[in-house]
């Protein structure tokens, strides 16, 4: 792939700020190799003007190093999975994959449902408008009529209670 | 995970606050945020585990039924049975054991309403376009309706497919086997989780578990899981295989095509999105995967994900080929 030479030089200038900022997102030694897979992504940016953005380079990377993360957990669940499955196992069949899928799905929606029981309506409204239509925090505050930071605040609070929940999903 | 690094609350509302800024477009302050970040190396852990609960969110999100509010009576229904229908909430608690309390709660809340009783005890329950949604069976079984989509239910074992898609996770009970009828076929379970699909040209039935008898009096043709049979023109049965895991994805929020139309692709993306996608070009056929939430947010997203021209024309996304 010709990578557009006004990105390659954006990315190299930026290059030890990004090096550094995955670092500190905890790429440890794997730094470099991440670095290399940063780089073939934003090289394969369908507009290369956009990817030259030190903000665009930087939430590429933010995003790369939570797909990381997601990758590890999922290929850790797997296992966790197979390990208990084992013992009921006489003949080396694996466990049909399908219905655990759709209920970790399912767990998943009654994650975000009970966070939404929880905050109360007037928030779990908020968050509805703001997450599935699409409707931004101003708008929102006027059609509650209520102040952007009590919106502000509304919805952090449905997303602290959906990451708990999520949190209590993962410990039982 | 390594007990000493779990992050403490108020480094989890830290790393919500920071997960919460990121996630604005228009985020700048990226080295205030590495600053954050080298203060101690359970922030990135922290932060990583908030944006991951986060995207899971967003995904189930696009399965989140609307909110429940008392269903108003669907037309004729008093009339047409003096009975109220089950109370399905009741049901549920009991079987909770099986089901798991978190589940039972969110199967109560995206539970439909009936939308019409007959004298005869059939109910029929019908999706808008991009709308899902859960039957709950008194035995257990669910049947998952796609967007579009209409099913006939008799009683507890036999079911009538008049339009569009559903999934069926049905318990088996060999004494009793569920009956399905789609079009002109008759389809019953043997122990089955199976995904049927009524379009122009017929049935399309995809097994993910146990098997599905097609036409016992007829053809015979048992379809056991990784199975896919498609109904041809003349009534015949064309046999494939399919991804278990794929079958029913529609109702995690992805649909896949094989060797489809533009034109089956554009009507199959109407009802599963409830946006309007149309296509004159049969001839063009294309096969792939693709995550409903991006096309429902932007058609446009079509073009990359196809390889394939999106315009916009009136009220409808028309899908052109390159």
């Amino acid at each position: 792939m010709a990578a557009n030479p006004l990105l390659e030089k954006a990315y190299l200038a930026q290059r030890e700020r990004l090096l550094r900022f995955v670092r500190a997102r905890g790429a440890g030694d794997a730094a470099e190799d991440l670095l290399q897979e940063l780089w073939l992504r934003l090289a394969a940016a369908p507009d290369p003007a956009a990817a030259s953005g030190m903000a665009y380079m930087m939430r590429a990377a933010d995003r790369l190093m939570i797909d990381r993360y997601r990758s590890a957990k999922q290929a850790g669940l797997r296992e966790k999975a197979w390990a208990e499955a084992q013992p009921g196992l006489a003949d080396n069949i694996a466990p049909a994959p399908g219905p655990e899928r759709s209920i970790a799905a399912r767990q998943q929606l009654a994650a975000v449902q009970q966070a939404l029981e929880e905050v109360g309506e007037r928030a779990a409204a908020l968050f509805r408008r703001h997450r599935i239509d699409g409707v931004s925090q101003r708008a929102l505050a006027e059609e509650f009529g209520i102040s952007l930071s009590t919106v502000e605040s509304d919805l952090r609070r449905v997303y602290a209670r959906i990451v708990d929940v999520r949190r209590t999903i993962d410990e039982a | 995970m390594n007990g000493a690094m779990i992050p403490d609350q108020p480094m989890r509302e830290a790393a919500l606050a920071w997960a919460l800024r990121t996630r604005e477009p228009d985020f700048e302050a990226w080295d205030d945020f590495t600053a954050w970040l080298e203060a101690a190396p359970a922030h990135g852990l922290a932060y990583d585990e908030v944006q991951f609960a986060l995207d899971e969110a967003d995904a189930a999100l696009e399965l989140l039924p609307e909110p429940v509010h008392a269903p108003a009576p669907a037309p004729g229904y008093a009339a047409a049975n003096d009975n109220p229908p089950e109370p399905v909430i009741g049901w549920l608690s009991s079987r909770r054991g099986w089901l798991g309390g978190a589940i039972a709660a969110s199967l109560v809340l995206a539970l439909t309403s009936v939308l019409w009783l007959s004298p005869s005890g059939e109910r029929l329950y019908a999706t808008a376009p991009g709308e899902t949604r859960l039957i709950a069976l008194k035995d257990g079984s669910t049947v998952e309706l796609a967007g579009g989509s209409r099913i006939a239910i008799e009683g507890e074992r036999e079911a009538r497919l008049e339009a569009g898609q559903a999934l069926f996770t049905i318990r088996h009970d060999e004494a009793d086997p569920f009956v399905l009828i789609a079009g002109e076929d008759r389809l019953v379970d043997a122990g089955t989780v199976f995904d049927v699909r009524l379009s122009g040209a017929g049935v399309d039935l995809a097994v993910a578990e146990g098997a599905v008898i097609v036409n016992p009096k007829g053809q015979n043709l048992t379809v056991t899981a990784g199975g896919r049979a498609v109904r041809r023109p003349g009534g015949r049965y064309s046999l494939a295989a399919v991804d278990p895991q794929a079958v029913g994805e529609w109702s995690r929020g992805r649909i896949s095509f094989e060797s489809a139309s533009l034109a089956e692709i554009a009507a199959e993306l109407s009802r599963a999105t409830g946006r309007r996608f149309s296509s004159t070009d049969s001839a063009t056929r294309l096969s792939g995967s693709i995550a409903l939430g991006e096309v429902r947010d932007n058609p446009r997203a079509l073009e990359a994900l196809l390889g394939v021209r999106v315009r916009a024309a009136d009220a409808d996304w028309v899908l052109e080929a390159e």
